[in-house]
């Protein structure tokens, strides 16, 4: 039924450019039980080039990647390097062909040293068999150097010592070592802040200019306008068009590509019924990591906290649940002290809390979606002590419908888009019938379209009387979904903004007010 | 068989649509393959041996099955919260002294009561030692079997306890329906086993606390509790086994079960638990008790002497994980 979509597939002429494609993916098939995640999908990679790839979450760029890195085998479809066919046997297969992928989840040995991780498989020898370590060092110093990060890594350090920046340019150094032509990167900038991922935006520039080509995939249109020189957008698992950067108008055309419908509103009007303060913490402490924490929140209203990451957001809304425990402070709902002491005591009191980190803290992968959907309200499908998989199924059902939940509930929750991960940990929270809803960090890694739903859902809620709380990194995000914003830094609220004074600066110099001063409010990461 | 071992069949699939062989071999291939396996081991044998295709035969096999089923069921609790009960030998010996002391003294029911009542005290002492000392499960139980073992050899003083009430002895060789008690027993086993893990609020968490205990915890799961729990139902299924085993013998043994620990998880193994959790069945952990029992019996028959057969189950259960991990790959849409 696709077919009459991939024929319109809108393919800019070489633009005069007459470097041959390095590589080329042909029709690439691949099938997952129950899922078609790639249905004949092409695109060619020049040399030199930053070449983009969007799509939204499920759309096939993880397979392809995947594919195109050695990591999974095309049940069609081929590829060609240099006009060669050539089929991987697996990762180091793909490295020898000179790809190199550098994944979301850094693959870094914590234990290993800098200079050990970057020639991992790959090791410098000496005397025939035996590893160097100084001579492994010594050219780690050197690549380090080429990256401009020679001053803040030491090519002895343990790996494990880094930040989540320092150990983005191990991988890349790692692939400098391995002198690919071909760097493929996944969603690079998602962890980094907005002044790290600058500075890789420009090393990517530089890579480019030596001849790298650089496969390139992110949720960050602002970026891929900035720095590729085509983009290809997949939908549903085809290609929609491979476009110049040129020609585009605007990432405004490429989200309407990625979503195949003009995007309705992203930020969808907030709720106007604010009703009386329905949640409430005093004075809440946990020594070295927060103090004095004091805020509320309306029913109806959807409150904000923002801050660097580091602040100390995730922290007090852990405490808050009762996952970690704090040395004092009274939480309060509708006026009255609850006694919170783990977070079965806070689903008790109807309080919800959506862990930042979806796969590790919030979802059960080897369990299907509909059990995830039931797991904190197990009882709500028994009968006498008894679970009904019927109601199981039926509960997750009507939880799942009104959430736009697109994948399969029976299926294992680890097969799920990110995007539908998400619905199912709010489906989850949406059927505890909690009133007091923590979401932290709701839509990191997740694309537009499931942005504007997650916000659509939020904002149902505090419609429906919930008071909401959002913890996020992105300031668009804060200013736009909610009614107040609360500013940490350092472990405390330096600042409340109301919506009519929201200001970017304002909570920006309020986030960086524990930290050294004079440094400009621009760094704040994913600040828009 | 039924797809019971993952949440996700337990839902049907009607919504799926059309059926490609090569998705539902990725997809059951590991349920199916056992008891293919075991059907073939039986065309085997029976080719083989005119023995070994017999009513007497059979019921043998499920005499001598049934302790270790019973064990095995108890372990599938342990191994699906990610942990691992190496006590099981230990309490098969020690539920074996108490309870042929208590029937001696005070009758059969008494003794039967204090065999479980003793199975999951030492259940619950694991369970604490793992949970609130934080011992790993491996330590903690490796430990618990050489203290529960002391305290059963110096119970009984290092010898057997007789005396024990002869209808309870008979029960190892008596007959409901055409089928042997300890069968029964087993069965019976099963099937409570079969129906906490799949229908009970303690099962499924223990499938959630195994696969994702931080996300278990979050959603309000008393994780502890859950692991707690996990190791009494494994320390009272030792103690089923045990009262097979001790009407079998006839007498309280302080050595009874030693080989039990690896058996019982290779059973479990084979069955296909994963030993990282939450993932399994426990019907399957059944056709894992099934196929060592019936290997070694067909072996037997064979005259294949007792350590080579050793040498094939160990090998057996290598190749049982292997294949495991390539199920697990290709399900999860990943190589290795």
């Amino acid at each position: 039924m696709n077919n009459s979509f991939r024929s319109e597939a809108a393919v800019t002429p070489d633009s005069g450019r007459e470097t041959s494609p390095l590589v080329v993916l042909d029709n690439l098939v691949k099938d997952y039980p129950g899922v078609r995640a790639l249905r004949g999908a092409s695109m060619d990679l020049r040399r030199g080039e930053v070449h983009a790839l969007v799509g939204e979450n499920g759309a096939g760029k993880s397979t392809l990647i995947r594919i195109l890195s050695g990591d999974v085998l095309p049940d069609g479809g081929s590829i060609a390097i240099d006009g060669r066919p050539v089929v991987f046997a697996g990762p180091m297969d793909a490295r020898r062909h000179g790809i190199v992928t550098i994944f979301q989840e850094l693959m870094i040995v914590p234990e290993l040293t800098v200079a050990e991780n970057i020639f991992l498989g790959n090791e410098p020898a000496s005397f025939g068999a035996f590893y160097s370590r100084r001579e492994a060092e010594r050219r780690a110093a050197e690549i380090l150097r080429t990256l401009g990060a020679g001053l803040n890594i030491r090519p002895s350090q343990q790996a494990g010592s880094l930040s989540t920046a320092q150990k983005q340019l191990v991988e890349i150094a790692r692939a400098l070592a391995l002198r690919a032509p071909v760097i493929v990167m996944d969603e690079p900038t998602a962890a980094l802040s907005e002044k790290e991922a600058t500075a890789l935006r420009q090393l990517i520039v530089r890579l480019r200019s030596e001849g790298t080509s650089i496969l390139y995939v992110s949720h960050r249109l602002d970026e891929v306008m900035e720095i590729a020189n085509r983009v290809t957008v997949l939908r549903g698992g085809e290609r929609i068009a491979t476009l110049d950067i040129g020609a585009i108008a605007g990432t405004g055309e490429l989200i309407g590509l990625m979503v195949g419908r003009p995007l309705a509103e992203l930020f969808p009007p907030r709720n106007a019924k604010v009703g009386e303060v329905a949640f409430s913490v005093s004075n809440l402490t946990r020594r070295g990591v927060f103090e004095d924490i004091s805020f509320n929140v309306r029913a109806g209203e959807v409150v904000g906290f923002a801050g660097l990451v580091g602040a100390g957001r995730t922290e007090v809304m852990r405490a808050i649940f009762g996952a970690d425990a704090p040395d004092s402070g009274v939480i309060r709902k509708k006026g009255q002290p609850v006694d919170i002491r783990r977070p079965r005591d806070a689903i008790a009191s109807g309080i919800a809390y959506l862990p930042e980190d979806r796969k590790d803290h919030g979802l059960v992968l080897s369990m299907s979606g509909a059990e995830n959907v039931v797991m904190a309200s197990l009882g709500k499908s028994c009968t006498a002590g008894i679970v009904s998989w019927k109601a199981v199924r039926r509960n997750a059902q009507d939880i799942a419908g009104p959430l736009q939940f697109r994948g399969q509930l029976d299926a294992l929750a680890g097969t799920a888009s990110g995007g539908n991960q998400q619905k199912l940990v709010i489906g989850k929270w949406v059927l505890t019938g909690a009133d007091v809803l923590i979401f932290d960090e709701p839509t990191r890694g997740i694309d537009v379209g499931a942005k504007a739903e997650v916000y659509r859902l939020i904002h149902r809620l505090a419609s429906e009387g919930a008071a909401v709380i959002l913890v996020s990194s992105e300031l668009s995000e804060l200013m736009n979904v909610c009614h107040r914003i609360y500013v940490m830094s350092g472990g405390r609220i330096l600042d409340e903004v109301s919506q009519e004074e929201f200001d970017e600066q304002r909570i920006l110099a309020g986030a960086f007010a524990a930290h050294l001063a004079g440094k400009p409010a621009s760094l704040m990461a994913g600040a828009a | 068989m039924m797809g019971l071992s993952e949440s996700a069949d337990k839902i049907s699939t009607e919504s799926g649509g059309r059926f490609v062989p090569v998705a539902f071999l990725q997809r059951y291939g590991r349920e199916i393959g056992l008891p293919v396996i075991v059907v073939i081991l039986t065309i085997v044998f029976s080719a083989n041996s005119e023995v070994f295709l017999s009513l007497p035969n059979f019921r043998n096999i499920g005499v001598s099955a049934a302790a270790l089923a019973a064990v095995s069921f108890g372990q599938t609790f342990a191994v699906l919260t990610a942990g691992l009960d190496l006590s099981v030998g230990s309490i098969v010996a020690l539920v074996s002294i108490v309870g042929a002391i208590v029937m001696r003294d005070h009758g059969i029911a008494a003794g039967m009561a204090a065999s479980l009542a003793t199975g999951a005290l030492v259940g619950l002492v694991n369970g604490i030692v793992i949970t609130r000392f934080k011992v790993f499960p491996f330590i903690a139980t490796l430990a618990m079997m050489s203290i529960v073992s002391g305290l059963a050899l110096s119970l009984s003083g290092g010898v057997a306890v007789t005396g024990v009430p002869g209808a309870f002895a008979d029960l190892a060789y008596e007959l409901i329906l055409g089928v042997p008690v300890p069968v029964v027993m087993a069965l019976a086993v099963l099937l409570v086993a079969y129906v906490i893990l799949g229908y009970s609020r303690l099962g499924r968490r223990i499938y959630a606390v195994g696969g994702n205990e931080e996300a278990a915890r979050l959603s309000g799961i008393e994780v502890r509790g859950i692991k707690v729990a996990a190791y009494i139902l494994s320390g009272l299924c030792a103690a089923v086994g045990s009262v097979i085993l001790t009407a079998r013998v006839a007498s309280g043994q302080p050595s009874l079960g030693a080989t039990l620990p690896l058996e019982s998880v290779a059973a479990v193994v084979l069955g296909g638990i994963s030993l990282f959790g939450g993932r399994g069945s426990v019907v399957g952990v059944a056709f894992g008790v099934l196929f060592v029992s019936i290997l070694s019996n067909g072996l037997n028959l064979l005259n294949v002497p007792s350590y080579t057969q050793m040498m094939i189950i160990g090998g057996a259960l290598i190749l049982a994980v292997a294949l495991d991990q390539v199920f697990i790959g290709s399900r999860m849409g990943r190589k290795s």
